[in-house]
This record gives structure tokens, C-alpha cells and sequence, in this order.
């Protein structure tokens, strides 16, 4: 009984200390992903801080100018009459259903009457639209 | 035990009295003798007593500069970054490496140098090994090389040299905005401009405590600056200077509602990621390290002080006939119209006898208060280490007022001057500039009122109505209710006003109705060109330049432009009676 039992306090020993070693070996593997993870933030940020400066260099307004002016030679400078309140826009123009009104001018639907004479004109929209197109 | 009873290999009857000994003494029986117990104990204390004294010694002395350490204290320390007002990069840091030596761990000085040397042009070998063979336990061998020196020094592999990370300072704008960045230097403190305001501000302090702030422990510091106006300034400004043939030239535009700087430039200027050609004296912020008499800019604030006293009021007739003499100094006009002026007219024309007239009236102590109210006689501080007292006249009599009334024989810093004609503008408040961004609460709240808004819409109608018929014709810009003031100085030449040389000024407000942007650019001796007829005052140079700003920049900061004139832009001169009623046919010319 007293064997058995030293027995299993031996194994309870061993056992222990195999665990706690893997403990502390997991603890210190850990800890060095971590400094590495930390080092890499450190490097990627960094890099962030170069990137940022570099875009910044690469987007600076005099750099900027000297391409627009060698590329986009067709380009001027904003006039204050180009500028425009968002206000100022005028109203969407309702929602025309153009087939449907000329399927309906066509009058197909009532066979009895003749269309009226001033039915079959382009609608708004339409003519909007071609407007539009221009250059 | 038994090891060193066999070493001595002493005789039998020895070995037996040795055994007792030794069983004497590590024998557990208590009936021992307790003075020997003592005795132990006494030995055992004394040890544990050596060693707890070895502890605190160790504990209190300073420990040995560690060659990390000696690094961690020379590398440059980060700054936080500078952002314009929408946020784009003005200054920042990135990682670079440089060389550093530890000499006592170098083993062959002559070898290092040589290498060293070979690795790094530019390095002087002499001044190498000298370095390298000093005593020290750190030492530079070279800030900031470039990845491929680095590599190159990396696989030298000579014992005691090594690499380090630091943070250097750049400014990927250029020479745009310098002025009010300045720079930092190579250890990274700031030198100039709002690198050092920020260096004053606690940062410095912070790094002398030993706590290398990280990046992300810095909150990025938001100017007022607009980077993009201020490029558009800078590149109507060059423009101007060339064609002209200044000698230098600056200007700003200032948010008159909250001080604030949309941008400022000064030319000459210098790029600040080459901190050496700043200290270049031509290369001086002229907006407020120079002090210019401002011409006749300083006739607002006369006119501003007449009204605001209410001894004269816009309907106001002033004697303007001939010339004005003081002792043996005599007051011309430059647009001489020899009749009684209204006070429109005086300001229109530009008139130096109306002004000084007007400022007559008001006597030299209520002059000289008013412009201390104005902030023009004391130096104005902001956020920029660099400012300049303004050149006040020590004995300051009636001659003195009289032409500082028309900006002659006072000397201020522009930027100074914007501060109070700003405060003519947007209602009364005297808000100091700032380079910061903030909001308009927070700029009223310390402002103090230096004059009433009628007067403030006084001044305002009549730098809309100077813009529309008077001298600053030029800068009318279609859509931005321009107001706008000239100023032509002469400068002082060997103890004379010369009548080639001049400084110009010019003012302008938009919209008059509703203030929200204060324009100044000035102008050191431009040249007259032929399509100026060979004139070279204010509005020729400076106002053509002005009303280019204004026209590009306008869309830039949001404008809103406005092709129909206001319903009813000046609302309290309503009330009062006058409107556009008194308006004269014409002003004047380009002075």
C-alpha cells in the first residue's frame, strides 16, 4: 500500500514537472512571437511612415502642376463661373415612360379611334436626352 | 571530507583525532556545547551578511553606460507629424540608419578607418581615427546613410561598429509652407517655425525626462494651413516677383473670423530639408520677421479710428487742397484733386492730406492709443518663434502722427498689419493670428472688440467701393465682392524717401459683404514694365498679383461665387442712411 502509493506520488512528481516544463517552454516561445509580431508592427509602421511621406512627396501640388501642365495640355484654370452651388442645379425632371407613350400613341390599344393629331410628337425626355449627348 | 583526510595522508594515530574532530563538529547531537552552536551561527550571519551588503551596493550604484543606452540618447527622436488642415503630410518621420562606433571595442583602429572610409565618401580619414581612437564608449560615424552604404558597412563585419534605426525629419512639400514649418535639426529638435513652437510645447521636455515618446504616443499636430492654396499663392506670387523684377515678395491669406493662416509664403524662401540654406538671411519669413512701413494700407485704420470716434462719419467733407505743410516738411498727394473730398473720395483717391487731416483731428495721444489698441505698437506673438518689434518713432509729435496716418514712419510686421485690418473687417474683433487650426468660438472668445461694427461696415464698403472705382480697380475679380486697399511706400534711402524704390502693399477682402478671407501681398522694390506704362505702385504689381490669387485660390478654399450683386450687403449703413448713395463717379488711379 505505502509503495503504491510512493509510486504514484513519484509519478505525480514527474508528471508535474514535465508539465510545468512544457508550460514554461510554451511561456518563452510565446514571448518571442510576440517581440518578433512586435518588431514586424514596429517595421511595417515604418514603412507606413515612408509610404505616406513618399505619396505625399509623389502627390506634392508642385509636381502635381508641372504634370498637368506637360499632359493635359487642353486643361485651364477653374473660372469662378464654372463653379456652381449644388442648389443652383435644377430639379430632376420626372420619370417618362417614352416606349410605353409611343406604344400608346401608336393606339394600337383602341383600335376605333384614329390617333390624335398631336400625340405622335417626341416626348420631353427624349429630346433631353439627345441634347445631351453633344459635346 | 574523507577526500582531503586521505590528501594530507597524515599518520594513523592523527587520522583518528581529525575523525573525532570532524564528528565533533558535524555531529547533530544537541549535547554539543552551545558556544559552538553560537559560533556557527555567528559564521553563517556574518556570510549572509557580507552578501546582503555586496546587494545594496550593487543596488545603488550607477549602472555602467551600456552602449544601447548611449545610442538610445543620441538618436534623433521621433516628432509627431504636421498635417494641413485637410489632413495632407507637411512634416514627418521615417526610419533611416546610421553608423555609429563603439572605439574601445574596436581592435584594429587603422583597419576600421580605411574601411570605414571606403564604405562612406565623404568621410574625412584623419578626422576618423581621431574619433575612433579616442576613448569614448560612443561615437558617430555617419547620420543618415543610404541603404546601400548600410549594406555595405553591415557586411564589413568590423567588431564595435554597428547600425542603428533613427528618425529623420522630411518635409515632402518643399519649399511650400516653409516658412511656418521651419525645420528640425539632425538630432531632430526643432529649429524654426512650428517645429520648434512644438518643441516649446512639452516634447522637448518630455525627451530630457528619458521618455522617447513612440509615433503612435503623438497626436499629429493640424496647422491652418491649406497646402494647396498656399501652393497656388506661392506660384502666383513667383510669377508676380519675376515679372516684376522684385527683389522679394510674400503673401497670405488669413481667415479674418478666426486669425487663422490659409497660407503664407515669403520669397526668397529655402527648402527645409535642407536645413543650411534657412539660416540665409535673405531667406527671412518677410510676413513677420520684417518690419515695412505699410504705405497707404495704414489709411484704413486712420479712417477706421475718424469713424469709430464719431467725429467724422461717411458723408464727411475734408479739406484735400493743395499741399499740406508742417514746418518745413510738406504732405503731396499723389492723385491731387485740390478741392474738399468726401471721405469716401479721401479713401478712393488715396488721398495723404484727407488722412492726415483726419488723424489731426483726432490728436496725437488718441492716435497713438488707437494703434496700441490695434496691436501695432507693441510685438505680436504667434506660434512662430520668429517675430519682430514694430519701429516706433521715439519722440512721436504731430509731424509723426500726420504721416503715420498715410503708413509712413512706422514700421510694422505685415502680418501684424493683416491682424488689424482684419479686425476692421469681420466686425470689430482683434484676433491675434495663429498657424493652428481652430474654430471660430475659440477665436472669439479671448478677442477683444476695438472698434463697433458700424465702423466695421463702414471700412467694409468702402474697401468694396476702392475696389470697384478706386485705386485697387485690378483686383475687382468677377463673382467674389471684392474689396480691396492699395499701399505704395517709399523706401528710406540714405536718410531720404526714394522715389524708385518702393515697398508695396495691397489689402484685399472677400466678400465685402459677408468677410471670410483677408488677402496681403507685398512687394520690395518691383520694377515699372512697360505695360504699366512704366509705373510701379501698388496696384500695378502687388494688386495684379493679388487679384490673380484671389481668382485661383477662390475655388480652392470654396467661394462661393456670386455673379449678381448682394440683395443688401452692407445692412447697418442701410439703416443709417447711406448706401450706395454718396458714391463718387471716379477715384483715382493706381496709387
Amino acid at each position: 500500500m505505502l509503495r503504491f502509493l510512493n509510486i504514484v506520488a513519484i509519478l505525480a512528481l514527474v508528471g508535474s514537472a514535465v508539465y510545468a516544463y512544457s508550460i514554461k517552454y510554451q511561456t518563452s516561445y510565446r514571448a518571442e512571437q510576440i517581440t518578433k509580431t512586435k518588431i514586424e508592427i514596429r517595421q511595417e509602421r515604418d514603412a507606413i511612415a515612408v509610404l505616406r511621406a513618399e505619396w505625399a512627396y509623389m502627390t506634392r501640388p508642385e509636381r502635381i502642376q508641372q504634370l498637368a501642365d506637360a499632359y493635359l495640355p487642353g486643361m485651364k484654370q477653374v473660372e469662378a463661373t464654372q463653379v456652381v452651388a449644388a442648389q443652383a442645379l435644377p430639379e430632376r425632371l420626372p420619370r417618362v415612360d417614352s416606349i410605353g407613350q409611343k406604344l400608346d400613341s401608336l393606339g394600337l390599344s383602341m383600335p376605333a379611334t384614329p390617333p390624335v393629331p398631336g400625340g405622335a410628337s417626341p416626348t420631353t425626355p427624349k429630346a433631353q436626352g439627345q441634347e445631351r449627348r453633344k459635346p | 571530507m574523507t577526500q582531503t583526510v586521505r590528501d594530507t595522508q597524515p599518520p594513523p594515530s592523527r587520522t583518528r583525532e581529525l575523525r573525532r574532530l570532524l564528528r565533533a563538529i558535524f555531529s547533530t547531537s544537541l549535547d554539543l556545547s552551545a558556544s559552538r552552536m553560537r559560533l556557527a551561527a555567528l559564521g553563517f550571519l556574518a556570510l549572509y551578511g557580507v552578501i546582503a551588503i555586496k546587494l545594496v551596493y550593487l543596488g545603488f550604484k550607477p549602472e555602467a553606460a551600456t552602449t544601447r543606452r548611449a545610442a538610445a540618447e543620441a538618436v534623433a527622436a521621433s516628432r509627431p507629424d504636421i498635417l494641413d488642415r485637410n489632413g495632407e503630410v507637411l512634416a514627418s518621420d521615417v526610419k533611416v540608419m546610421s553608423v555609429f562606433a563603439e572605439p574601445r571595442r574596436i581592435i584594429d583602429k587603422d583597419e576600421a578607418t580605411e574601411l570605414l572610409t571606403a564604405a562612406l565618401p565623404g568621410l574625412d580619414s584623419r578626422e576618423m581615427r581621431e574619433r575612433l581612437g579616442s576613448r569614448k564608449g560612443f561615437v558617430w560615424v555617419k547620420r543618415e546613410v543610404t541603404t546601400h552604404q548600410r549594406d555595405e558597412v553591415f557586411h564589413l563585419g568590423l567588431p564595435g561598429v554597428g547600425l542603428i534605426a533613427e528618425n529623420k525629419r522630411v518635409y515632402p512639400n518643399g519649399p511650400i509652407g516653409a516658412h511656418v514649418l521651419g525645420f528640425a535639426n539632425v538630432d531632430n529638435q526643432g529649429i524654426a517655425g512650428i517645429e520648434k513652437y512644438i518643441d516649446g510645447q512639452g516634447l522637448a521636455d518630455l525627451h530630457g525626462a528619458g521618455f522617447g515618446a513612440t509615433p503612435e504616443e503623438l497626436k499629429p499636430i493640424s496647422l491652418s494651413l491649406d497646402i494647396r492654396a498656399t501652393h497656388a499663392l506661392r506660384d502666383e506670387l513667383e510669377k508676380g516677383v519675376t515679372h516684376f523684377k522684385a527683389k522679394a515678395g510674400a503673401a497670405a491669406i488669413m481667415d479674418v473670423n478666426t486669425g487663422e493662416l490659409i497660407a503664407l509664403a515669403s520669397l526668397p524662401d529655402y527648402d527645409p530639408n535642407k536645413p543650411t540654406d534657412a539660416l540665409d538671411p535673405i531667406h527671412i519669413n518677410r510676413m513677420s520677421v520684417g518690419v515695412y512701413e505699410m504705405g497707404s494700407t495704414f489709411k484704413a485704420l486712420t479712417i477706421a479710428m475718424a469713424l469709430d470716434s464719431g467725429k467724422v462719419n461717411l458723408n464727411s467733407r475734408l479739406d484735400a487742397r493743395g499741399v499740406l505743410s508742417f514746418g518745413r516738411f510738406k504732405i503731396h498727394d499723389y492723385h491731387a484733386q485740390n478741392r474738399a473730398l468726401t471721405l469716401p473720395e479721401v479713401f478712393t483717391y488715396s488721398s495723404n492730406v484727407g488722412t492726415a487731416r483726419m488723424a489731426m483731428g483726432q490728436g496725437v495721444e488718441r492716435h497713438k492709443a488707437f494703434l496700441r489698441k490695434m496691436g501695432q505698437l507693441t510685438r505680436m506673438r504667434t506660434e512662430l518663434p520668429e517675430s519682430a518689434e514694430p519701429i516706433v518713432p521715439k519722440n512721436w509729435g504731430e509731424l509723426n502722427t500726420m504721416t503715420i496716418a498715410f503708413g509712413h514712419g512706422l514700421a510694422v510686421a505685415p502680418l501684424q498689419a493683416m491682424m488689424a485690418v482684419g479686425a476692421l473687417m469681420n466686425g470689430g474683433y482683434l484676433i491675434t493670428p495663429t498657424f493652428i487650426k481652430r474654430s471660430e468660438e475659440e477665436a472669439k472668445d479671448g478677442a477683444e472688440r476695438v472698434i463697433r461694427p458700424e465702423t466695421s461696415e463702414a471700412m467694409r464698403y468702402l474697401m468694396r467701393l476702392n475696389a470697384e472705382i478706386g485705386t485697387a480697380r485690378k483686383v475687382n475679380v468677377a463673382g467674389y465682392y471684392v474689396g480691396a486697399k492699395t499701399g505704395t511706400a517709399e523706401k528710406v534711402v540714405n536718410g531720404h524717401y526714394s522715389k524708385t524704390k518702393l515697398f508695396n502693399t495691397f489689402m484685399a477682402v472677400a466678400p465685402s459683404d459677408k468677410p471670410k478671407y483677408l488677402f496681403l501681398t507685398i512687394m520690395d522694390e518691383p520694377q515699372g514694365l512697360p505695360e504699366t506704362g512704366g509705373y510701379a505702385t501698388a496696384a500695378y504689381n502687388a494688386g495684379q498679383v493679388t487679384g490673380e490669387i484671389i481668382e485661383r485660390v477662390g475655388p480652392i478654399l470654396g467661394l462661393a461665387p456670386r455673379f449678381e450683386p448682394p440683395h443688401q450687403p452692407f445692412p447697418l449703413l442701410a439703416k443709417l442712411g447711406y448706401g450706395y448713395a454718396n458714391v463718387p463717379a471716379r477715384g483715382g488711379g493706381g496709387h
